[in-house]
Order: structure tokens, then C-alpha cells, then sequence
């Protein structure tokens, strides 16, 4: 905290005094404006697209339908019924609760993994370099797609929940992370922790672990990011049980069925927007938490750049 | 050099018995990362076996009959995979070149904003496509240029293009074009933050001595913020280069239809096919992904030695 204060007053510094030695002319005026302008244009077309299925699952069904063209506002009177149905469709439900249920364990036993690992690699041991050495290696080269499918169909993980919560939850990217942040950790409290009697595991869980919990926690979010979107370990694995899909499987089958109510002698135009509504519910949660952790999975970024 | 042998020196040799007395709680740590390893990356590597077989699930990898070089054959005579093949690079040659800049200007322009506070806005609005998940995006896609969406009628109304469903373009760059495009929404804020922050670490001194001496911005920005971040710049660029042709496929399995094959198949979405399409065959489809992962790798490693030659970065 204090390193992030004092950074940002440095800067402001720099800026303060480049600006008192810098005369800006006319045209460096006009220019400034053009850079705003496009930023600005840039961050709304990022944001747009959403904004616009957003006002698209609240307007009015049959108006939605025929509108052409960009959803400033919702059309028509304001319209929760694609929200209200796709709370009553119990796949959705079911889609929601399997999403949420392999995204948590799946970021749970990928991150013990990785950690448990990260702090073993972190001590002095013999064989640190080539196991290092053994799990960076799967960085770069991969058995591909089909190998895995079979060698998981031989463990009788295919059409389970196995295949989607296992085989995704940790790599070794991920590993060679956390052991940076074990290393980053002073010595000396690893020395206090195994002078004052504790183990290997009582040291890491309590000690070491609390320390390096800031690279974890960038691991945790990217963790739980990349499951809740993910969709094609569950096409692979799951394709034929309903039960086991995961939210973005159904937006997927929504999607691409969402002329069929029109079939009905007497269509309820609310069924247009359920293919908006369920973006809007799926992607909301995820795009309302992360500006808060803005600064962390920057830091991310940064962190795997360096060291990836 | 020197330096580095008398610090081997100092660091007691003990042997494996004493190292396993003493650290054995830590080797039982790595007990589950390497199950995983082994079960999940070394089996399914080992198990590439089958792209030199007429492999059978019921027979397994030593029960079936081995066939030697004959699935590549097979791959390099049929026409698909040399259409997925073409795809795939001419998409990867044009993710690594056009898809590449975006970032860094996108990056340039943010760091010539005082405003810190817009600056911040700015750049999470720009973060938001990067978390929005891929079977979204392509729906948002298919939703904007489909034949009444909202860019097909910009562009048919503006720029007089013909009016169509984009995604079923089947003349060569469209689809390319619109894979460029959703890469670069989804990924111009994401990608800026490495340039970011390389920028910010710029000294402002180096700045203020050359305003003093009466460069402009775009003068300084061309002579000291470009060769500052160079070996970013480097560092991502032989990154982009070493994944282009392994990563990065997945979203055209749902962005692509039978009729779009001959632009939009790629040697991964071929793989896909052939493993879990209808007719399936799991050699043929283990050959190819085989071959991916190959090129993909030597890109890797070539590109990675090519910049430690050029310049002093190196990714590993």
C-alpha cells in the first residue's frame, strides 16, 4: 500500500514538472483533444455490444423483434418478462448451479495444487530443478486434444463432472507462479516458523502462505474468470447430458434456437429476449466484480509476462 | 562465470538419503501436481502413439495395429486439411502482424492522458471484452453483422456494401478480417496493460531533459518511449509468434458453418472435427493435432532463440 502511494505520488511529480517545462503550442492543444476523443470512442466500443443486450432484454418482445439496428434504449415499454422466464426454466437453474459448482471446485483444487506445489519448489530440495524442469516443460509442448480425451475416457471420466473439474484446474504456469511468490517471501520467517517446531505443513498453510497470498490471489480470479467461460471441455465431455451443462452450453443451444417459438400458433414474444436475458444474467456477475480486482489481475498480467 | 562456480561450491553436498530424511513432507507436497502431471500431459503425450496407428478405444495403444507415416499421408493428400492448413497460417500471419499493434498504440495514446482519472475509466471499459465469454462474443458477432444487425446496416447504409449475413461470407479475407476484429475488441485494453506499464517505468527525467531542449511529444514519443519499451515490444511480439499457430482456435468451432469451411477451418477446428464430428477418427484427428502441436512448438523455441540472438530478451 505504502509502495502503491508513494509511486503514484512520483508520478504525479514527473507530470507536474514535465508540464512546467513543456509550452504547448496550438496544435499540441488540438492534439490532446483528438487523443481524448479516441480513447474515449475506444472504451465505449468496448462497452457497447454489451450495453446493447443489455436494452435489448428489457424492451418489449415484438418491438425488439422488428427494430433494426442499435439498442441506445430499451424499445418499447420496459420489460422484465425475458428475465422472469428464464428464472422459471428449470435448465437454466440447473445450468447456473453447475457453473457455479465447477468454477468453485475446480478453482479450490487447483489452487491447493498449485500452492502445495509452489511451496515445495520454493525449499532447498535435490530434486527442485528437475521437476521445475518436468512441469514447465508441459508450457511447451502438449499431447493435444484427442490423446487427452482418451486418456480420460480410460479413466471413465467422460459424460461425469470429472472430466470438466479435474483435468482444467491448475497448469503449470500457474505452479511456477506461486513458487515465485513462496520464494518472494523473506527467509527469515520460514526459519522462525521451522526453529518454533512447526512442519512443512503447518509452515506453509500458516506462515508462508498468508505471505504469498498476493500472486493467489491473481490465480484464484484467473482461475474462477476462465471457468465460469468455459464451454468446450463441456462440449467435449458432456455433449449428450443435459444435466451436466454448464451455463454457457445453454447460451450456446439458446442462441441458436431462438426462432423455434415462433412455431406456436400463438407466440409469447418474450421468448425472443430469453437469449438476451440469460447473456445479461451469465456475463453480469463476472463483469460486476471485476473493476474491483482491477488492480490485482493487472498485476497478473504483468507478473505471468515477466515470468512466463 | 567465475563468480557462479564458487557460489556451487559453498552449498554443502548432501546426499540423497539425507535429502529425502529430512525433506520428505516436501517431496509428498508434489505428490498430487505430479499425479496430475504425469496422468493428464505425460500419459496423453506418450499416448501421440495412436497417430501412428488404426487406433481402436477397445484395443488401447499397444493393441492396435501400428500403420507407420500412413495418417499423414492420408492428411497431406486430402484436400481439408490443406485448406485448414492455409487458413490457419494466413490467420496467424495476420493475428501476429495487424492483431499485434492495436495494443501498443492503444497503450501510447493512454499514457499521453493526464486526466488520471479518465485514463482509469478508460481503460476499464476497454478491460471489459476480456472478460466476457467467448460464447458470448460470438453470439454478440452474429448478432451485429447478421443481415438486419447493427454494423451490416452501417455498412450497407454508409459504405454501400451490399447487404448480407457476414458470417456466411464465403470470399477469402471476410472472415479472416471479422476474426481479426473480435480478437482485437476482445483484446486491445487486456493486451495495452504490459505496454502500460512498461511505459510508466519510462523515466521522467529522460522527458523532461528532452522538453527542455524542445522536442514535441511525437518526437519524444518516437526517441524515447518506443526504444524504452523495445524489449516489451520484443518480449510480446516473439510470444505472439510462438503461440499463432497453436492458440487462439477455439472460438471459429462457433463462429464457423459447413458452407464458410474453406475460409474458416483451421488445422484446430479440423482436429475437433474429426475427433468428435460425425464421422469420427481419432488417428487421423490425433495426426493432426500432433502436427499443431509441433509447429506450434518450434515456433516457440525458433522465436524465442531469434530475439535472445537479436536482442538480450528472451522468454526462457
Amino acid at each position: 500500500m505504502n509502495l502503491k502511494a508513494k509511486r503514484k505520488k512520483g508520478n504525479v511529480e514527473e507530470g507536474s514538472s514535465l508540464h512546467m517545462v513543456e509550452h504547448k503550442s496550438v496544435g499540441d492543444h488540438v492534439a490532446d483533444i483528438v487523443i481524448y476523443v479516441v480513447v474515449a470512442l475506444v472504451a465505449f466500443a468496448c462497452v457497447i455490444p454489451m450495453w446493447h443486450v443489455l436494452m435489448t432484454s428489457l424492451s418489449d418482445g415484438k418491438m425488439a423483434m422488428a427494430y433494426e439496428g442499435l439498442f441506445w434504449k430499451w424499445v418499447g415499454e420496459f420489460n422484465l418478462g425475458g428475465y422472469r422466464l428464464i428464472f422459471q426454466d428449470a435448465s437454466i437453474i440447473s445450468g447456473y448451479a453447475n457453473t457455479i459448482f465447477y468454477t468453485v471446485s475446480a478453482t479450490g483444487l487447483g489452487f491447493v495444487i498449485a500452492a502445495l506445489t509452489g511451496y515445495a519448489l520454493s525449499r532447498n530440495t535435490k530434486l527442485k530443478s528437475p521437476i521445475t524442469l518436468l512441469l514447465m516443460s508441459t508450457m511447451l509442448f502438449s499431447g493435444g486434444m484427442v490423446p487427452t480425451y482418451i486418456v480420460i475416457r480410460y479413466l471413465g471420466w467422460v459424460g461425469t463432472r470429472w472430466a470438466l473439474i479435474v483435468p482444467g484446474c491448475t497448469n503449470a504456469m500457474f505452479m511456477i507462479m506461486m513458487m515465485n511468490s513462496f520464494n518472494s517471501v523473506p527467509h527469515e520467517m520460514y526459519e522462525a516458523a521451522r526453529i518454533d517446531g512447526a512442519g512443512h505443513f503447518r509452515t506453509m498453510w500458516q506462515v508462508m502462505l498468508p505471505q504469498a497470498m498476493n500472486l493467489g490471489f491473481v490465480i484464484i480470479l484467473n482461475s474462477v474468470v476462465m471457468h465460469w467461460n468455459a464451454w468446450l471441455q463441456a462440449s467435449i465431455y458432456v455433449p449428450n447430458n443435459k444435466k451436466l451443462w454448464p451455463l454457457q452450453l445453454w447460451i450456446k443451444q439458446i442462441v441458436a434456437d431462438n426462432q423455434n417459438f415462433l412455431q406456436n400458433a400463438n407466440p409469447d414474444y418474450n421468448r425472443y429476449l430469453i437469449q438476451y436475458a440469460v447473456i445479461v444474467a451469465a456475463t453480469l456477475p463476472i463483469l460486476a466484480l471485476f473493476p474491483f480486482f482491477q488492480d490485482k489481475l493487472e498485476k497478473g498480467v504483468i507478473a505471468g509476462g515477466v515470468k512466463g | 562465470m567465475a563468480k557462479g562456480k564458487t557460489t556451487t561450491y559453498k552449498v554443502p553436498k548432501i546426499s540423497w538419503k539425507r535429502d529425502f530424511g529430512r525433506n520428505w513432507p516436501v517431496y509428498v507436497m508434489l505428490v498430487p501436481a505430479l499425479l496430475f502431471m504425469i496422468v493428464l500431459h505425460y500419459i496423453p503425450m506418450f499416448g501421440i502413439v495412436m497417430a501412428f496407428e488404426d487406433f481402436s478405444v477397445a484395443k488401447g495403444y499397444f493393441g492396435s495395429e501400428w500403420v507407420g507415416m500412413k495418417n499423414f499421408i492420408d492428411l497431406f493428400t486430402g484436400e481439408q486439411f490443406l485448406t485448414a492448413l492455409r487458413n490457419t497460417v494466413c490467420i496467424a500471419v495476420i493475428k501476429v502482424t495487424l492483431g499485434f499493434v492495436p495494443p501498443i498504440i492503444f497503450a501510447f495514446l493512454l499514457s499521453m492522458i493526464e486526466n488520471k482519472r479518465f485514463k482509469r475509466i478508460c481503460q476499464t471499459m476497454s478491460y471489459l471484452p476480456n472478460f466476457v465469454a467467448s460464447v458470448v462474443v460470438v453470439s454478440l458477432v452474429q448478432e451485429f453483422i447478421a443481415k438486419d444487425g447493427p454494423l451490416t446496416l452501417l455498412l450497407t447504409n454508409v459504405f454501400g456494401l451490399e447487404n448480407q449475413n457476414w458470417l456466411a461470407n464465403e470470399n477469402i479475407p471476410v472472415f479472416w478480417i471479422i476474426f481479426l476484429l473480435m480478437g482485437i475488441w476482445k483484446g486491445v485494453g487486456w493486451g495495452s496493460i504490459m505496454y502500460v506499464a512498461a511505459i510508466s517505468t519510462v523515466s521522467g527525467d529522460l522527458h523532461e531533459a528532452a522538453a527542455i531542449d524542445g522536442a514535441n511529444r511525437w518526437q519524444r514519443l518516437f526517441k524515447i518511449t518506443l526504444p524504452c519499451i523495445m524489449p516489451t515490444v520484443m518480449m510480446m511480439f516473439v510470444m505472439g509468434v510462438g503461440l499463432s499457430f497453436s492458440t487462439g482456435f477455439e472460438d471459429i468451432l462457433l463462429m464457423y458453418m459447413p458452407s464458410t469451411y474453406g475460409v474458416a477451418d483451421t488445422v484446430y477446428t479440423y482436429t475437433y472435427r474429426m475427433a468428435f464430428g460425425v464421422a469420427s477418427n481419432y488417428s487421423l484427428s490425433a495426426a493432426s493435432g500432433l502436427f499443431q502441436s509441433l509447429v506450434g512448438t518450434c515456433l516457440l523455441v525458433g522465436s524465442n532463440a531469434l530475439s535472445r540472438k537479436m536482442t538480450d530478451s528472451s522468454l526462457f
